[in-house]
């Protein structure tokens, strides 16, 4: 070729099929790192050596499209949106690639799906979106983490939740609460600052996260600046929430002759000292209470983003303040947050480039006592959920004199001649108790990045991860959850910290114009510490007193904590393809974690994968295949990585613990480790294939995955007579998921003024353990753990799912005797007469039903789960809807137990129907006061048992586009208006107020169980998109 | 590049394991450790008294509460439920840590503390092995009469254990369970301290000395019917005459007091051998629902301090009148609540919230009573001497009755008004189902509001406690009472 010196300019304009400009277009000379970028309005302009010969233009969403440059001085380009969904970059951990070449399995969420939606943290908002990836709500209070999964649970004792990589550091994940308000560590992020959520499914996405990945990895990238000028937008809603398919109950008067009933089938009934009776409210009639209203609200929220936001040729930039305040629809349950971020990109020079990321948030999360929804919180006494359903609706909450009705700490019993109508008066727990939890988190990194030559980079990645939780508590002496403490107050501080330190050097180099080869060397070095102290203080001296500050005469430390551990990797990348056709990939790392025993820290984690893009062939064109798909990748991968999320600081030591004997120091054996306990191990396989059809106007991608669980950490309790205080933790237990996955996306309809867009994804999963510890031939759980052992439904046996029910059977009512029938271990029917009488058929005496009698029942783990999401514009309208779904899988409606109890408690009026004489058919046993066996409040029944399957009408988004000659007028550049429905129907069998729901958050050996929560709300918020 | 300081972190709140020999403060903490698991509240800081006052007669369920020993005290334990599960566990947890604590002695501590020292700790640690033992055979095991001891009695563990290892271990007889009391007993005594000083109250009460051990031996043999080793270990520590006290020096001078509610205010008296302190700093005190005036109070609004768990039953002693005269200070014990439906609860533990009662093992005016029946069991006459003894222990709260020799027409009704005395003595000190087994007497019946429950004979199931289910599946040695 000639040597000539001499550059020219090219200009031209990059255009959409439709005409509008595509800004922040590469556009770059083929094999150089010459290139620009071209501006607000699709134009650019560069010098090209002269000797150039192809123009390669890339955007993002858009197809690649090289263009030979001749002599010409002017290249206009039109791109197409040509294969969409496989033209995207995706995060891949300690890089990107480009969706096409990535062969790992990996589904991205793109920020404007999620940011508008009335939620507390960004991955409630996920479910439906992705295929294998499940998100239930768990109930209705604020900021309570969702149940997330991936892929199905993948540990019993340790986490499922996935390890979640914010700008490339691992973050705190879970809720950090020491109070009743929820407080879930990402609610940090506002959603409107999120560019991408990138899940990694399979080994080959994950493995580069080593003993970290067995949950999977999700990568959420927040918003840069894009080329042009300073934009600036708000982004703001306005929401209100109800709570919905509430039980349906008792109300007085049907409460009182209901309760007189049974005592008169007791035989206990007395007409001057054992009865109930109603009472005149201070209007002369008797009082009806609907707990409901005293417990419940409308939820008003608002949200409120701004962004400022902007790009030049070597400044990046982004900028945005948020604040929200939203109420639960539990009174008193409010989340506040106000947060900022600042992210910021430069080159220094053609080698030297550096940017730095500054986010800080302060959550404010608010309760005025125990919803009983939290876990650990489903028995709790004056759980306000479960209060409002079962005190008396023939009393009030305050005394005709106003003042508020209470006795001793429980509701008073007013003209009802009984002991005990209720728990707690939920009125002076709202009006005087506080439970709540602050939470500031800092999350900060800065790079620098080094890149000598086009294909060489070297990066060093600083960040912090601080996150520090402020939890208060006061409970007032006239409340019942503080009458026998004479008042109650606790402040806990809880501090923690990460740095991690990441430096990479990456390759990315292309030979012989069909290879390219990408690189990845790196090592990492994350140090995480806690600590916590709090004080309690009881028998307030004053009531004067509302805080912790006060007088009080007993004082005592709590949640004392101090701890620290260290995870040193090494890891390396290597991508290959052989001109875009062939795929190969290997990730290997080795973890080093202090957490582990002694001897078992160190571990090699990887995962290969291989790719083929059979369109590429010459068999396929000529084949005519090609005139149908458009792509079509066939990909698999294997690997192995690990978990860790869930293992403490010092497991393996064996510790003695300070304490106190009347009043002098002690140290007692308090603790035994294991110094062999190492991670999870988790296999992973997935082979499946994307296709897309008709010039992708149709994508599909479709999995099918295996990853099998060895050395499951159980907490293996020994036998009791040996003394041992605790369970100790140990790698014995083994399951497996295996499921298939598949994605569809279609683009149905794209005319001039209508479009529609239809996605579609569904995730098959079974999950079975194989294996326990010798010894353990099953575990048994309570729910919530550390419950009464009448309260332990939930089992974990090999041959089963993890969690499955374990409940005593029953068959129905006897006609003749309106007996409930038990079934017990021998297979013989029991028939329960109140109190205390057991009996078989022929009326011999039988043994009490107990939790012996309990059998194995159903899963609880859904087996398929799934969303359906549709998009319909016209011209300036826009309609979007998602639907989700599970199916196959039960739920243990303890709720209801409560709800048919025949002691005091209020009931639901399906109870109306129970057996009064002979022939009855029904299934409501004979009405006895004080009978809390027959329903199943003192040991567990089936009867309580229903499936869960359910469709639900996630969101509904109504929005308006304001036409551009209006937004011209008034100087904007977007302006959008939109009205959105969350939660708005459910299509279900369950009886209780929502399927989608857990007891016990994410703990997986409990799941499945509905206990006294407070509702799912339903939401519908007006909104409003700016950009100026 | 790797830090490996930060790699090695240790814990630094709590201590681990190998470090814990170093001094003698060490040593002596872990001392106290000792007792400390022994009086959790799920043991003998609570609920171990509990659970053998309401298995009798004298308590009535009032809450029909699950987890406050419903079913202890209606008699329908099965293997799962919480309480069997729970002592046993608590029970067991003691006696490992005394094993651990008596090995890391051997290995390490000895050489520390120095010989005499170390025989002083071994002794604690024996004593609080052997009576903790002791404690789970008086429920989980049938008494010794039956069948002399050959009963299944317990796994048997004198050595300690602290890592994941294979556990399986059956039941010793209830003879050999016995005989290591016994042992650990014998040489408590002959190795413990005689006394921690004539000012030191609060530690000859809360930390065990030889009089303690001596004690303790009286109420064991008491319990295996061997009534002369009770006479024989009793005369150590009572003088052959009123005023009948612990004249031994050095050594605790042991003596009633002369108000006995004094001795449930003012915790070290030296009526109280040994009791359990508790301070109202949390794992100090019993903790929730473990707490025996939380059980037996009655809620502030009737003016208790507790929760009103359980009522004291008119069928039981307090409604014998004639025995317990109303002249009796025990009497300010039962507090009335109610008018027209009269309640009737047991005040004698009066600690609010957080319920820092300490709690009574063994007081003087037991080893009397014990003594006395011992010496009318073993002459099988109305035995002068367990007459003055009996006084002693009526007189100092009821001036008004005093026994004579020729009150009682026979040896059995001597026994019976010692029996008596123990029940108005003893009410709530957790001694009435362990008296009631110990002479193959039947469980009366009784009722409350909510339900009846029936009289349990020495034949019945029952009658002890089911062995622990979560004990039953790991250990597959152990074989669960018939």
């Amino acid at each position: 070729c000639l040597l000539q010196a001499q550059t020219r300019t090219i200009t031209g304009k990059v255009t959409s099929p439709d005409g509008s400009p595509i800004p922040n277009t590469s556009v770059r000379i083929k094999g150089t790192g010459y290139g620009t970028t071209t501006g607000f309005d699709g134009i650019y302009s560069m010098n090209v050596p002269a000797g150039s010969r192809v123009l390669i233009f890339s955007a993002v969403g858009m197809g690649d499209v090289e263009v030979s440059i001749g002599d010409k001085a002017v290249i206009n380009m039109k791109l197409e949106v040509a294969d969409r969904s496989l033209s995207e970059v995706v995060v891949v951990g300690y890089g990107t690639q480009r969706r096409r070449e990535a062969t790992g399995s990996l589904s991205t969420v793109k920020g404007p799906a999620i940011s508008d939606k009335p939620v507390q943290s960004f991955e409630a908002a996920l479910g439906g979106r992705a295929p294998g990836v499940q998100i239930s709500i768990p109930n209705g209070v604020l900021n309570n983490p969702p149940v997330f999964r991936i892929r199905g649970t993948n540990s019993i004792s340790l986490s499922s939740y996935p390890l979640i990589v914010i700008d490339g550091i691992p973050t705190f994940t879970g809720d950090f609460s020491g109070t009743s308000a929820g407080a879930n560590a990402l609610a940090s992020i506002n959603p409107s600052d999120i560019e991408s959520i990138d899940i990694a499914k399979d080994a080959a996405a994950s493995a580069i996260y080593g003993s970290r990945a067995a949950n999977g990895v999700v990568f959420v990238t927040t918003k840069k600046g894009k080329q042009g000028r300073a934009r600036v937008s708000y982004d703001g809603w306005v929401g209100y929430t109800k709570a919905q398919r509430l039980p349906d109950l008792l109300n007085a008067q049907e409460y009182t002759d209901f309760k007189n009933q049974g005592l008169k089938n007791a035989g206990t009934y007395n007409a001057t000292t054992n009865y109930f009776a109603l009472t005149d409210g201070p209007d002369g009639n008797p009082i009806n209470t609907r707990w409901y209203d005293h417990v419940y609200r409308t939820g008003v929220s608002h949200n409120n983003s701004i962004s400022v936001s902007g790009a030049t040729e070597n400044t990046n930039y982004y900028f945005s303040l948020g604040y929200t305040n939203q109420q639960g629809i539990i009174k008193k349950n409010d989340f506040r947050r106000k947060s900022v971020l600042f992210n910021i990109d430069q080159k220094v020079n053609r080698i030297i480039s550096t940017g730095a990321k500054l986010s800080y948030s302060n959550e404010e999360n608010f309760a005025a006592a125990s919803s009983g929804s939290l876990p650990g919180e489903a028995f709790a006494t004056g759980g306000l959920g479960r209060v409002a359903l079962i005190t008396a609706p023939s009393i009030s909450p305050y005394n005709n004199d106003g003042t508020y009705n209470t006795s001793a700490g429980l509701i008073g019993v007013m003209n009802n001649k009984q002991s005990q109508v209720g728990f707690y008066n939920p009125i002076i727990t709202l009006d005087r108790n506080r439970s709540n939890t602050e939470i500031n988190h800092v999350q900060a990194n800065g790079y620098i990045q080094l890149k000598p030559l086009s294909w060489l980079t070297f990066k060093s990645l600083y960040g912090i991860d601080y996150l520090y939780a402020d939890n208060k508590i006061y409970q007032d002496p006239i409340s019942g959850e503080a009458y026998a403490t004479i008042g109650f107050a606790q402040s806990v501080l809880g501090k923690n910290k990460r740095s991690v330190w990441t430096n990479t050097l990456s390759i990315d180099y292309e030979f012989a114009s069909n290879h390219s080869v990408g690189l990845l060397a790196g090592i990492e070095d994350q140090r995480t510490t806690g600590e916590g102290f709090g004080l309690s203080r009881q028998s307030i001296s004053d009531p004067y007193f509302s805080n912790i500050q006060g007088g009080f005469t007993v004082n005592n430390p709590v949640a004392l904590s101090i701890g620290s551990n260290y995870l040193y990797s090494q890891f390396g990348r290597i991508n290959y393809n052989f001109g875009k056709k062939y795929y190969l990939s290997g990730n290997l790392r080795q973890d080093e974690y202090s957490g582990l025993g002694f001897n078992k820290r160190k571990g090699l984690f990887w995962g290969v994968s291989a790719g083929w893009e059979i369109t590429k062939e010459s068999f396929w064109t000529s084949a005519g295949i090609n005139k149908i798909f458009s792509s079509f990748k066939l990909r698999g991968s294997y690997g192995k990585v690990g978990n860790i999320n869930g293992i403490n600081n010092y497991e393996s030591y064996s510790t003695y613990s300070p304490g106190l004997y009347g009043g002098l120091a002690t140290i007692g054996y308090a603790r035994s480790g294991n110094p062999d306990l190492t991670w999870e191990t988790s296999n992973k396989t997935d082979v499946g294939f994307n296709f897309g059809i008709l010039e992708d106007r149709i994508t599909a991608e479709l999995s099918y995955y295996r990853n099998n669980i060895d050395g499951l950490i159980l907490d293996v309790t020994q036998v009791p007579s040996a003394g041992i205080p605790n369970a100790i933790r140990t790698n014995v237990g083994s399951m497996y998921n295996k499921g298939f996955e598949m994605g569809i996306n279609a683009m149905v309809i794209q005319g001039k003024d209508f479009t529609w867009d239809a996605y579609f994804n569904l995730s098959i999963n079974k999950n079975e353990i194989t294996a326990l510890a010798p010894g353990l031939p099953f575990i048994i759980v309570t729910s919530p753990a550390g419950a009464s052992t009448n309260e332990a439904v939930s089992i974990t046996q090999p041959g089963y799912s993890i969690g499955t029910l374990y409940l005593i059977p029953t068959k129905g009512v006897d006609p003749a005797t309106g007996r409930r029938i038990f079934v017990n271990a021998q297979d013989r029917d029991v028939y329960y007469a109140h109190p205390g009488q057991w009996q078989y058929a022929d009326g011999s005496a039988a043994p009490a039903i107990s939790t012996t009698d309990r059998r194995i029942q159903k899963n609880t783990v859904p087996k398929q789960i799934g969303g359906f999401e549709n998009t319909f514009t016209y011209k300036n309208f826009e309609l979007n809807a998602l639907l989700t779904y599970q199916l196959g899988f039960h739920i243990y409606y303890g709720t209801e137990a409560g709800l048919r109890d025949y002691r005091f408690w209020n009931n639901e009026r399906a109870v109306l129907n129970a057996w009064t004489k002979a022939g009855d058919i029904t299934d409501m046993p004979k009405n006895v006061f004080g009978d809390n066996y027959s329903n199943g409040s003192a040991i567990p029944l089936d009867v309580h048992m229903y499936k869960g399957d359910f469709l639900k009408l996630r969101n509904v988004t109504l929005a308006y586009n304001l036409p551009k000659s209006i937004i011209d007028k008034v100087k904007l550049s977007s302006a959008r208006f939109y009205v959105s429905g969350q939660n708005l129907y459910i299509w279900t069998k369950y009886p209780g107020p929502d399927p989608e729901t857990s007891t016990n958050g994410n703990n997986p050996a409990n799941q499945g169980i509905d206990r006294n929560q407070v509702a799912n709300g339903r939401t519908v918020t007006l909104g409003l998109k700016l950009g100026l | 590049c790797k830090r490996d300081s930060l790699m090695d972190t240790k814990p630094t709140s709590d201590i681990p394991d190998l470090s814990v020999y170093s001094t003698k403060e060490q040593i002596v903490n872990q001392i106290r450790a000792l007792y400390s698991s022994f009086k959790n509240g799920q043991f003998h800081g609570g609920r171990f008294l509990i659970y053998n006052d309401i298995r009798s007669e004298e308590f009535l369920n009032e809450k029909t509460n699950g987890v406050t020993g419903l079913q202890t005290w209606n008699h329908t334990l099965t293997n799962t439920v919480a309480e069997v599960n729970g002592l046993w566990a608590q029970g067991f947890l003691a006696i490992n840590n005394c094993n651990i604590f008596l090995d890391g002695m051997a290995e390490k501590g000895t050489a520390v503390v120095g010989d005499s020292l170390s025989k002083n700790y071994t002794a604690e640690a024996r004593l609080i092995r052997g009576y903790a033992y002791y404690c789970l055979l008086q429920l989980y095991a049938r008494p010794y009469w039956d069948g002399n001891g050959t009963k299944p009695g317990l796994p048997l563990r004198i050595s300690g254990n602290k890592l994941r290892a294979d556990y399986q271990l059956a039941r010793s007889s209830i003879a050999e369970v016995y005989a290591q009391v016994i042992s650990d007993l014998n040489y408590a005594e002959a190795n413990l301290p005689k006394t921690y000083g004539s000012s030191a109250a609060e530690l000859n009460t809360t930390r065990v000395h030889r009089n303690t051990a001596i004690a303790l031996k009286t109420r064991v043999y008491l319990s295996m019917q061997k009534y002369a080793e009770v006479i024989t270990e009793a005369n150590k520590i009572v003088t052959a005459s009123a005023p009948f006290t612990a004249t031994v020096t050095p050594g605790v001078a042991h003596a009633l007091q002369p108000d006995i509610t004094k001795v449930f205010t003012t915790y070290n008296t030296t009526e109280s051998i040994f009791s359990l302190p508790m301070t109202s700093t949390t794992g100090d005190n019993p903790g929730t629902q473990n707490q025996l005036a939380y059980y037996y109070s009655p809620a502030s609004s009737l003016g208790g301090v507790g929760n009103g768990e359980y009522a004291l039953n008119i069928t039981g002693i307090i409604g014998n009148n004639i025995a317990w005269p109303a002249t009796d200070k025990r009497r300010d014990f039962v507090k009335t609540t109610g008018t027209t439906t009269k309640k009737y609860f047991l005040s004698k533990f009066s600690a609010p919230s957080p319920y820092t009662d300490y709690v009574p093992v063994i007081r003087y005016s037991e080893v009397l009573l014990s003594l006395a029946e011992a010496r009318v069991r073993s002459t099988n006459s109305v035995d002068a001497q367990a007459v003055a003894l009996l006084n002693a222990v009526r007189n100092r709260s009821d001036a008004t009755k005093t026994f004579t020799t020729g009150d009682f027409a026979s040896a059995t009704d001597l026994i019976n008004a010692i029996l008596i005395e123990r029940r108005i003595e003893f009410l709530g000190e957790g001694r009435r189902s362990p008296d009631l087994l110990r002479l193959g007497l039947t469980i009366p019946a009784k009722s409350s509001t909510s339900s009846s429950v029936p009289a349990i004979a020495p034949t019945d199931k029952q009658y002890i406690w089911p062995i622990s289910s979560t004990e039953l599946d790991l250990n597959k040695l152990c074989e669960d009472n018939k």
